[in-house]
């Protein structure tokens, strides 16, 4: 069977990738099984500065899922890049460095800061965070999005991809504006923003009010999007939302995703990862697929016609 | 700490609204007083997180019992198993109670369904020789937990309540004045610690340690949702110092490393 899966010119062995903000950077998931497993790892958002995050309480569960409002706790580009950073580079495994701003320039100055560092296969830019105060300001607006990865694309040559967010109107122009300014794949979908009510202490359970939405309930807004986006451009898409299973990274693979990010379901089963890399390889079989590519948009003739038309 | 598939050995109800299930574990387990282990049972539905819970009595290498009390859906799905049912167990998790190497006069505090993490470590003050006191509270005296359990290790009990329908009438950390103490281990609801913390200053006591609870997605370290302020954060951490992380770092502190 064909794990093996392509994005941007990044090869990956397999398509499975863990997603940023729900794996930190490895050290914990190592202590549990080999990180070379993972096609690849989209490591927590890396800011220029470090940032503390949000107040508690940051967590409320939901049916079928959990809100989070961790607001980006991190430990700062110089951290990342001298204790993270070596400590991947260990693991045969595609590294992919989730960058965080308040602005243009502190988005700028941590790409710069990962450019040319070796074990970095991908830079993700994170403008679709909803838990920091500006997080979607660059998602509102197509424009500002593609002045801002205009700007990256300048400053270094890593494959860029750009994190989508499930709150705007039209996911696709927004995606679009992004590849038309240089973004060589998108990775959908960011959290779903909500909100939880402790009735007992009339007010939102969470400090920062509301919160994003991920697990198994995002899955539908997640395979739309992914469906779109691929339907609708030519650059490469890597789908995540409420993955759980085998059968659901097969279900992302078939609407259009080149490959997929397990995210909250570690948190159920911290083993997910490499549980869905095996059931993968036995669903594609048992869907009569001989490779990650012959089940890519399979559900999506739109996305099938447009690779065929270029 | 590794994810294990672990069975339903017996359920007991200690209370109307609390479920003790004792469970077997495929391998020898050896957790510290004070760590957890994340709990999950049902198909994710309605609860979809896992639950942290403190474990309660150890029977043998392979059997250890968790309390709890029902308050939502994931322990309502934890409270519904019966024994031979199966669930997953993720852990031992975090840091546990530090141990005094030297016998001492050690006293336990304990508020509601805080009570758990402090029979595995009043066991094993008392196997280290010292002289144990428990202090137990609740609102109402059907919450007082674990009190026959922490007599059966030869620990002396004194009891109170909100309401006054057993032991002493008013906050359980009252009882703490009068006592001689050389170490002082509390796990229980956040005024609770708060005025443990307050007893500590006090009299001054460093030795007082608190065992914390917090929403919790993962447990293992990466959710970064448990956080709590720590007191004097790392100057060289800048403002990712601001918060610890209850499952990594905890859920047990020194009374003055965290602000509650």
């Amino acid at each position: 069977m064909g794990l093996a899966t392509e994005v941007a010119g990044i090869a990956f062995k397999n398509p499975v990738l863990t997603a940023s903000g729900t794996f930190g950077y490895g050290r914990e998931a190592a202590e549990l099984y080999d990180l070379s497993l993972l096609g690849g790892v989209m490591v927590k958002g890396v800011s220029r500065e470090p940032w503390s995050g949000n107040p508690p309480i940051r967590i409320a569960r939901a049916p079928g899922g959990m809100l989070n409002a961790i607001g980006l706790q991190n430990p700062g580009l110089d951290h990342f890049l001298t204790v993270d950073l070596p400590f991947l580079r260990q693991y045969d495994t595609r590294v992919i460095v989730n960058v965080v701003g308040h602005d243009e320039e502190g988005f700028l100055a941590v790409v710069r800061g990962v450019d040319g560092q070796s074990g970095v296969a991908a830079i993700e830019l994170n403008i679709s965070c909803p838990n920091v105060a500006d997080g979607l300001l660059f998602s509102q607006d197509p424009d500002r999005a593609a002045g801002l990865v205009a700007r990256v694309r300048q400053a270094t040559s890593l494959p860029l991809i750009v994190k989508i967010s499930p709150n705007v109107t039209d996911p696709v122009a927004l995606g679009r504006a992004c590849a038309e300014a240089g973004a060589d794949s998108l990775s959908a979908i960011n959290t779903v923003l909500g909100m939880a009510i402790d009735v007992v202490r009339r007010r939102p359970v969470i400090a920062n009010r509301t919160g994003g939405l991920s697990g198994p309930a995002v899955k539908p807004v997640g395979l739309r999007i992914v469906y779109d986006l691929a339907r609708s451009l030519d650059i490469p898409v890597i789908g995540m939302g409420g993955i759980e299973s085998g059968r659901d990274a097969l279900e992302y693979l078939m609407a259009g995703a080149r490959a997929v990010a397990v995210g909250t379901a570690v948190f159920r089963d911290p083993l997910a990862p490499p549980r869905i890399i095996g059931e993968l390889e036995r669903e594609l079989e048992a869907a009569g697929f001989a490779s990650v590519g012959e089940a890519w948009a399979a559900a999506n003739p739109d996305a099938k016609r447009r690779t065929q038309d270029a | 700490m590794r994810p294990q598939d672990v069975r339903v050995v017996e359920r007991l109800q200690p209370a109307p609204d609390c479920v003790e299930l004792v469970l077997e574990f495929p391998e020898d387990e050896e957790p510290e007083p004070g760590q957890f282990y994340m709990l999950s049972a049902g198909d994710g539905r309605d609860t979809y997180l896992p639950r942290p819970l403190s474990f309660f009595r150890t029977f043998s290498p392979r059997r250890m019992s968790f309390l709890f009390r029902i308050v939502g859906p994931g322990t309502a799905a934890l409270g519904q198993l019966r024994a031979r049912d199966r669930l997953q167990a993720m852990g031992p998790l975090g840091h546990g109670f530090p141990l005094p190497e030297r016998p001492l006069r050690a006293v336990l505090v304990g508020g509601g369904v805080g009570v758990p993490p402090l029979w595995s470590l009043g066991r094993a003050l008392r196997q280290r020789g010292c002289d144990v006191t428990a202090l137990i509270g609740a609102r109402t005296r059907s919450g007082l937990l674990g009190q026959s359990e922490l007599q059966g290790l030869g620990i002396e009990v004194r009891t109170a309540t909100d309401d006054g329908s057993r032991g002493y009438h008013g906050p359980v950390t009252d009882l703490l004045e009068d006592m001689e103490a050389d170490a002082v281990f509390a796990c229980g609801p956040e005024p609770m610690l708060r005025a443990v913390q307050a007893f500590a200053e006090r009299r001054p006591l460093q030795d007082t340690y608190l065992a914390l609870e917090a929403a919790m997605a993962c447990g293992y370290g990466v959710c970064l949702g448990c956080a709590v302020e720590r007191s004097s954060p790392d100057p060289e951490l800048g403002p990712y110092g601001i918060y610890a992380r209850v499952c990594r770092e905890g859920p047990v502190f020194r009374w003055d490393e965290v602000k509650l």
